[in-house]
C-alpha cells in the first residue's frame, strides 16, 4: 500500500493507527494475568501469608491516598543492597496483590514505606504525623494535625469492602465464602475479612490497638497508623529459604 | 482587517480563541501552583497546616493544571485551528466543539478542586475521580467526532502531517483513559472508587497510561503543533516528507511499549522491563525525526533568530525536545534507571520536556496565532523577548538544580564506605536537597514571571484588537454613509 | 546535515495546504537511518540474552547469561539472568567481604571489640548508619533524645541500665516505660507536696515542711518507692529513673525558671503518669547488627 492511500483516507488513517497503538499494551499487559510466576506463591504452613486489609487498615489506606502520601513515599523496595540495608527485603508482587490501586510511587522525597510497619511505636507515629520536625528536625514532610481531630467516618465501610470484593479481593459475605477464607487464611484472619462484621471489627481493632493513644474515639489517626503498622509485616521472610523468591523471575 | 469577517465565517475561530485564552489562564495558575509546591519542598512551613494546600494534595493540582489545563487547552486550540486551515473547511459541529470546550474546562477545574478537597484516585495524571473520568470520556469522544468529521469534510485530497499526529493523539488518549480508569465506585453517590486492577497488573496499566500521557499528550500532539506552526511561521516547506512518514509510524508504534521503564527493578517481571528498555532505545531516533524535520525546516531562517522572538521559542523548544528525548532513553536503561528512579533526576527530565519542549513550543505557536486570531499585532514585541529570556533562564536553573539533586541523591543513597556499609542516611540526602530545591524554586519563579508577562501582553493585544476592530468598523460605516 | 543546496535541488511533494504549506521530499539522513538500525540491532541482541517476550504462560529467559550465586545458607544456585538473582549475587559478594569482620565480632566480647581497632572501626561504621536510619527518628541524630518523649542516650544516666548487657536487652526486646497517673488517687494537695519532695531530692530549694509531708506520701501511701526506691534512686528492673540526680527525661525541670514552674511540670507527670514504648529490633536487625549497635550506643553514653 502506498502512503498516499492512507493520507488521503481518514478511515484508513484511523484504522491503521488504532492497530499500531494497540500492540504494545496487548503484549505487555495481558500476559501479566496469565503467566503463573507473575505473582509469587507465598504460603506459610499451607496458608496464604498476604491477606487483604482489615476494615480499619483499609480506611487508613484511603486516607493515605487522600492526603497524597504517595507523592513523596514509595512502597516498593528494589532488589539492591543499599535498599535491603535501609528498608529490608525487596518487595514482592504478592505483597501488593490486594492494592487497588497499587501504591508503588514514582518519587522518594521521603523514605520508602513498604516495610515501615512495626518499626516505630504508635506514639512516635502520632507525634510524627502531627509535627514531623518535632522528632526529625531535618524533615520536610507536612504536618497532619487534623488526622488526630477528625473522627473517622466508617459508615460506608461495608460498601467499601463490597466494592473491593467486586474487583476480586476475597472479603466474604456468604457462609461459603467465609469457609473458603478459613481454608485460605485460617480462622482468625477469615473473621477479619467478613463483611457482615466489618463495623464491629473496625471498632474492635481501634479499641485494642489504641493507635492514637485515646480509646474514647476513633480518629483518622487510628486508621492511618493501623495501616502504616501493617505495611510489609505480612510476610515473614525467615520462613522462606534465602533466595526462594528468585525462582519467580 | 476587512477580511476578518470573511475568515470568521469560513473558519470557526471562536472556539480557538476560547481555548487560547484558557491555555494562558491555566498556564499562569498551574505554574503558580508549581512554584508553590516547589517552595513547600524547600521550606516546609509553607504547608501552613492547611489540608487543602499541603504538598501531597497540591502536587496533582499542579500536574493536572499544567498538563491538561495548559497543555490540553493549547492542543485543543491549535488542533482546531490547524485542522481547519489545512483542510480548508470550517470546523464540523459548532455546538459540539463548544461542548468540548466547556467539558474540558469543567473537568480540569473540578479535578483541581476535588484534589484539594481530598478526592483522588491516586493514579498519577489520572487522579480524577470516576464522575470526572466519565465527563472527560464524553468530552474526548466529542473531540474525536469533531476532529474526524472535519477531516472527512476536507476540501484537500491529502491529510496534512500535523493532523496525523493530532488524530493519533486523540485515539491513543481515548484508549488509555478508558482502560486506565476502570474502577468500581464505593456507591452510586460516593466520589470514591477502587481500581479494577491491583498490584503488579495495576502498576503496568497505570504506567502504560502514564508514559503515554507523556508520549501522546505531551509529545505526539505537540509535534502536530510543531508541524504546522514552524513551517507556517518561517514560510518554508517541511524538510522531509519521507522522514515524516517513517518517524510518525515508528513513534506511535514504539511509544506504547515503553511504559514499564517507569517500573524497572520493581516487582514487575523482568521480561516486561526488558521490552520497555529496548523499545525506549529504539524510540530515540524516531523521536529525533521530528526534531530534525523541525530544525531543518527552520535552518533557512537563521537570520530571523535575531529579529523574531517566535523563531527563538521554536528553536529552543526543538533543542529541549531533542535533549529530553535523548535523556529519556538513557534513563530507560536499567543500570541508569537504578540510580535515577525515585530521585529528582526524573523530575528534572520531566521539566526539560515540559518547560523546554511543551511550554516553549506552545509559547512560540501562540505568539504566532494570537495576532491572527484577534486581527492585530502583538501589543509588545519587547515583552516577548523578555518572556523568552525569563523562560530560558528559568529552565536552565530548574533542570541543572535537579540534575545535581537527583544524581547527588542517587549517588549518596547507594554509596558504601570502606567497610561495605552505607555511607549516608536517608535524612542526610534530604538535607542535601535543600539548596537545589531553593534554586529550582527560583528557576520556577523566573518561568512563572515570563508566563505572567505573556498573559499581560496577550490581554493588551486582545484589547487592542477590539479597539482597532471597532475603529475599523466605524470607518467603514462612515465610508458607507458618505458614499 | 544536508545543506541549503540539497533543499533547492529536491522537489516538494507537490501538495499545498493553507496557501503556502509545502513539503520537500529530502531523503532520510543517512546518519539517522543507520543509527536507527543500530538501536534495533541492540534491541535484538538484548532480547537474546535477557528475559524478553511472553509466550503462553511463560516467557523467553535469555541464553548464555546465567547467574550463579550462593545464598546465606551456603546453597549454590544457577538461574537465568534476573534482577533477584543479581541481587543474591550482590549480597553474596558483600557478605564475603564483610564476613571476616562479622565472624570476629560475633565471637568477641564487647571489651574485645573495644580494644581491637579494626573491629571497633567496623562496628562503628555499621552502627552509625543503622542508628541514623532506625533510632534517630526517636533518639535524634546525635542520640540526645527529645525531652519528654525519647530519652537521651548521650548522658550517663540510664533508665534500663547502661551495661553492654542491659543495652543489648533493651535494643533486642524493646521496653515499655510505664508509670501510672496519680490524679484521683492522690489529692491535689498531696500531689503538690510529693512534687515538692521530688524536687528536694535533687537539691532544689523547696518548702521543707511541704517536702516532709511529701516524703511520707512518697514512701507510703503514694507508693512511689515501689518503683523509684525509698531513696529515690530508681530501679533499672522497672526502668524507673533516679530522681536524685539533676538529669530529667520526662519533664524539663532544668528549663523551668522558678520553683512554681518546676513544681508545675513535676506535678504534671505525677498527675498523668507516663507510658512510652521503645520498639524491639530482634526481628528486624541481625544479631551482629544489634551487637554493633549496642557497642555504639554504649560508647555514646560512656556507659559502664
Ligand atoms: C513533602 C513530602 C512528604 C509528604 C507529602 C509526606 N511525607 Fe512522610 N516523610 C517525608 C520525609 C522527607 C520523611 C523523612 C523525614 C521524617 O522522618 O520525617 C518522611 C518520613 C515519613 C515516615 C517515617 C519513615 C521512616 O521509615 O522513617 C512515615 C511513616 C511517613 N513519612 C508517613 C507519611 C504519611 C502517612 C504521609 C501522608 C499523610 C506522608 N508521610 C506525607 C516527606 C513527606
Ligand atoms: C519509636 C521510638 C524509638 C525508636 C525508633 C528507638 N527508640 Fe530507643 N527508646 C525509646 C523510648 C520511648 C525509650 C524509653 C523507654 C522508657 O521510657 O523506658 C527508649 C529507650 C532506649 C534505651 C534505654 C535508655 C535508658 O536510659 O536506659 C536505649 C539504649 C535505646 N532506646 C536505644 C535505641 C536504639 C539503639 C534504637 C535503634 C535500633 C532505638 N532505641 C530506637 C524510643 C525509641
Ligand atoms: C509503676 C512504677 C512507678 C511508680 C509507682 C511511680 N513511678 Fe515515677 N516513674 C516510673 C517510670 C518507669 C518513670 C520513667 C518513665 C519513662 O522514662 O518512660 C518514672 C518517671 C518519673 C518522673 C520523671 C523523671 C524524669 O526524669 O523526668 C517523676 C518526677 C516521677 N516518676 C515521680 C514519681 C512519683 C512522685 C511517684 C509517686 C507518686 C511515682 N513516680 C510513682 C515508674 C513509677
Ligand atoms: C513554573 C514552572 C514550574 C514549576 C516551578 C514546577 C514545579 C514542580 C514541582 C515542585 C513538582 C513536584 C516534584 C516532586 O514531586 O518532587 C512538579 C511536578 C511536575 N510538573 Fe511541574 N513545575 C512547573 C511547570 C510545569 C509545566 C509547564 C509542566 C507541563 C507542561 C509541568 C509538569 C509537571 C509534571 C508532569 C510533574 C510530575 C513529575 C513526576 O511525577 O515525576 N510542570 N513540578
Ligand atoms: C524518547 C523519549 C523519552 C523516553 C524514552 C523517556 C523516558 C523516561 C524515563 C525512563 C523516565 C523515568 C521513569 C522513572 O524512573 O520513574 C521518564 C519520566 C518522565 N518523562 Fe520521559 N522520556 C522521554 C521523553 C519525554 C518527553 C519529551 C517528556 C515531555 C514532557 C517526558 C516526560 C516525562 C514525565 C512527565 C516523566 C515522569 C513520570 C512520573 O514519574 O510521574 N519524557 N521518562
Ligand atoms: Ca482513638
Ligand atoms: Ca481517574
Ligand atoms: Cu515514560
Amino acid at each position: 500500500m502506498k502512503h498516499e492511500t492512507i493520507e488521503t483516507n481518514a478511515g484508513w488513517l484511523i484504522f491503521l493507527t488504532l492497530i499500531v497503538i494497540s500492540i504494545g499494551g496487548l503484549v505487555e499487559i495481558v500476559p501479566l494475568y496469565f503467566i503463573d510466576d507473575t505473582v509469587e506463591t507465598v504460603k506459610v504452613d499451607g496458608k496464604d501469608a498476604v491477606r487483604p486489609y482489615t476494615p480499619l487498615e483499609l480506611r487508613g489506606r484511603d486516607i493515605y491516598q487522600r492526603e497524597g502520601c504517595y507523592t513523596c513515599h514509595s512502597q516498593m523496595i528494589r532488589p539492591f543492597r543499599d535498599e535491603a540495608l535501609r528498608y529490608g527485603h525487596y518487595s514482592l508482587a504478592a505483597e501488593s496483590q490486594f492494592d487497588h490501586p497499587f501504591q508503588w510511587g514514582s518519587k522518594r522525597t521521603g523514605p520508602d514505606l513498604a516495610r515501615v510497619g512495626k518499626k516505630y511505636s504508635n506514639q512516635w507515629h502520632v507525634q510524627h504525623m502531627k509535627a514531623p520536625r518535632s522528632v526529625v528536625p531535618e524533615s520536610i514532610m507536612p504536618n497532619y494535625p487534623w488526622l488526630l481531630t477528625n473522627k473517622l467516618n466508617y459508615k460506608d465501610i461495608e460498601n467499601r469492602l463490597r466494592a473491593l470484593k467486586m474487583v476480586g479481593v476475597p472479603y466474604s459475605i456468604t457462609e461459603a465464602e467465609y469457609e473458603a477464607n478459613v481454608d485460605r487464611y485460617g480462622k482468625a484472619t477469615a473473621e477479619l475479612l467478613d463483611i457482615n462484621k466489618a463495623t464491629r471489627n473496625l471498632e474492635a481493632q481501634a479499641q485494642s490497638g489504641n493507635y492514637d493513644g485515646n480509646r474514647d474515639d476513633i480518629t483518622e489517626m487510628d486508621a492511618m497508623i493501623a495501616y502504616l503498622q501493617v505495611l510489609g509485616t505480612m510476610v515473614d521472610f525467615k520462613k522462606f529459604e534465602d533466595g526462594y523468591f528468585t525462582k519467580f523471575r | 482587517m476587512a477580511n476578518e469577517a470573511v475568515t470568521t465565517e469560513q473558519y470557526n475561530y471562536d472556539i480557538v480563541r476560547s481555548f487560547t485564552i484558557m491555555t494562558i489562564v491555566w498556564g499562569v495558575l498551574g505554574m503558580l501552583v508549581g512554584v508553590y509546591i516547589a517552595s513547600e519542598l524547600a521550606w516546609p512551613f509553607m504547608n501552613f497546616d492547611i489540608a487543602a494546600i499541603t504538598f501531597g494534595r497540591l502536587r496533582p493540582v499542579h500536574t493536572t493544571l499544567v498538563v491538561f489545563g495548559f497543555g490540553g487547552s493549547a492542543l485543543f486550540a491549535t488542533s482546531y485551528y490547524v485542522v481547519q486551515r489545512t483542510c480548508q473547511v470550517r470546523l464540523w459541529g459548532t455546538g459540539l466543539a463548544k461542548f468540548t470546550f466547556w467539558g474540558w474546562q469543567l473537568s480540569v477545574g473540578l479535578a483541581a478542586i476535588s484534589y484539594m478537597m481530598g478526592y483522588t484516585q491516586a493514579r498519577e495524571y489520572a487522579e480524577m475521580v470516576w464522575p470526572i473520568d466519565l465527563l472527560i470520556a464524553v468530552t474526548w469522544v466529542s473531540y474525536l467526532v469533531v476532529f474526524v468529521m472535519t477531516l472527512v469534510n476536507r476540501s484537500q485530497p491529502h491529510i496534512y502531517v500535523a493532523n496525523w499526529f493530532f488524530i493519533s493523539f486523540i485515539l491513543a488518549t481515548a484508549l488509555l483513559h478508558i482502560f486506565n480508569n476502570m474502577a468500581v465506585p464505593v456507591s452510586m453517590f460516593s466520589l470514591e472508587s477502587y481500581s479494577l486492577h491491583a498490584g503488579v497488573q495495576d502498576a503496568m496499566t497505570q504506567w502504560w497510561y502514564g508514559h503515554n500521557a507523556v508520549g501522546f499528550f505531551l509529545t505526539a500532539a505537540f509535534l502536530g503543533m510543531m508541524y504546522y506552526f514552524i513551517p507556517k511561521h518561517v514560510g518554508r516547506p517541511i524538510y522531509s516528507y519521507r522522514l515524516s512518514i517513517i518517524h510518525f509510524w515508528a513513534l506511535i508504534f514504539l511509544y506504547m511499549w515503553v511504559g514499564a521503564h517507569h517500573l524497572h527493578w520493581t516487582a514487575l517481571p523482568d521480561w516486561t522491563s526488558t521490552l520497555a528498555a529496548t523499545f525506549s532505545i529504539m524510540l530515540l531516533l524516531p523521536s529525533w525525526g521530528g526534531m530534525i524535520n523541525g530544525i531543518m525546516t527552520l535552518s533557512g531562517a537563521w537570520d530571523r533568530l535575531r529579529s523574531d522572538p517566535v523563531v527563538r521559542f521554536m528553536i529552543v523548544s526543538l533543542s529541549f525536545y531533542g535533549m529530553s528525548t535523548f535523556e529519556g532513553p538513557l534513563m530507560s536503561l536499567k543500570s541508569v534507571n537504578a540510580l535515577s528512579h525515585y530521585t529528582d533526576w526524573t523530575v528534572g527530565h520531566v521539566h526539560s520536556g515540559a518547560l523546554g519542549w511543551v511550554a516553549m513550543i506552545t509559547f512560540g505557536s501562540l505568539y504566532h496565532l494570537i495576532p491572527r486570531l484577534w486581527g492585530t499585532k502583538m501589543y509588545s514585541e519587547k515583552m516577548i523577548f523578555a518572556h523568552f529570556w525569563l523562560a530560558t533562564i528559568g529552565i536552565v536553573l530548574y533542570i541543572s538544580a535537579l540534575w545535581v539533586a537527583g544524581i547527588g541523591q542517587g549517588l549518596m543513597l547507594r554509596a558504601f564506605d570502606e567497610y561495605g556499609n552505607l555511607a549516608y542516611t536517608f535524612i542526610e540526602s534530604v538535607s542535601f536537597l535543600h539548596t537545589p530545591y531553593v534554586v529550582r524554586t527560583i528557576g520556577g519563579l523566573f518561568f512563572l514571571t515570563g508566563m505572567i508577562i505573556m498573559a499581560y501582553n496577550v490581554f493588551m493585544t486582545i484589547r487592542k484588537g477590539r479597539v482597532e476592530g471597532a475603529a475599523l468598523d466605524a470607518k467603514l460605516a462612515a465610508k458607507l454613509a458618505n458614499a | 546535515m544536508s545543506s541549503e543546496k540539497t533543499n533547492q535541488t529536491v522537489q516538494t511533494t507537490g501538495h499545498t495546504w493553507d496557501g503556502d504549506l509545502q513539503e520537500f521530499n529530502n531523503p532520510l539522513p543517512n546518519w539517522w537511518l543507520w543509527t536507527f538500525y543500530a538501536t534495533v540491532i541492540f534491541a535484538v541482541i538484548y532480547w537474546i540474552f535477557f528475559p524478553a517476550f511472553p509466550i503462553g504462560n511463560s516467557y523467553t529467559k535469555g541464553v548464555m547469561n546465567d547467574i550463579t550465586y550462593k545464598n546465606a545458607d551456603g546453597v549454590e544456585n544457577t538461574t537465568h539472568w534476573n534482577t533477584r538473582s543479581l541481587f543474591m549475587k550482590e549480597m553474596q559478594d558483600a557478605r564475603e567481604m564483610q564476613k571476616p569482620y562479622i565472624d570476629k565480632i560475633s565471637k568477641a566480647s564487647y571489651a574485645q571489640i573495644a580494644k581491637d581497632k579494626d573491629q571497633s572501626a567496623f562496628a562503628y561504621s555499621t552502627a552509625k548508619v543503622l542508628f541514623a536510619d532506625n533510632c534517630a527518628p526517636c533518639h535524634q541524630t546525635g542520640g540526645a533524645g527529645v525531652m519528654g518523649l525519647y530519652p537521651n542516650l548521650v548522658d550517663d544516666a540510664w533508665l534500663w541500665g547502661g551495661s553492654y548487657q542491659n543495652i543489648e536487652t533493651t535494643i533486642r526486646a524493646g521496653h515499655v516505660g510505664f508509670m501510672p497517673g496519680f490524679k484521683g488517687n492522690l489529692s491535689a494537695v498531696q500531689i503538690d507536696n510529693v512534687a515538692e519532695y521530688v524536687l528536694s531530692l535533687s537539691g532544689e530549694k523547696v518548702n521543707v515542711a511541704n517536702a516532709a509531708k511529701g516524703q511520707a506520701i512518697f514512701e507510703g501511701a503514694g507508693g512511689c518507692f515501689a518503683c523509684h526506691t525509698k531513696a529515690g534512686t530508681g530501679q533499672i528492673a522497672m526502668g524507673a529513673p533516679n530522681l536524685t540526680d539533676k538529669i530529667w527525661t520526662i519533664v524539663d525541670v532544668q528549663a523551668a525558671p522558678g520553683l512554681a514552674e518546676k513544681k508545675a511540670v513535676v506535678k504534671s507527670v505525677i498527675d498523668k503518669g507516663v507510658s512510652r514504648d521503645m520498639p524491639g529490633w530482634q526481628g528486624r536487625l541481625s544479631d551482629a547488627d544489634i551487637k554493633m549497635l549496642t557497642y555504639y550506643v554504649h560508647q555514646l553514653g560512656g556507659g559502664t
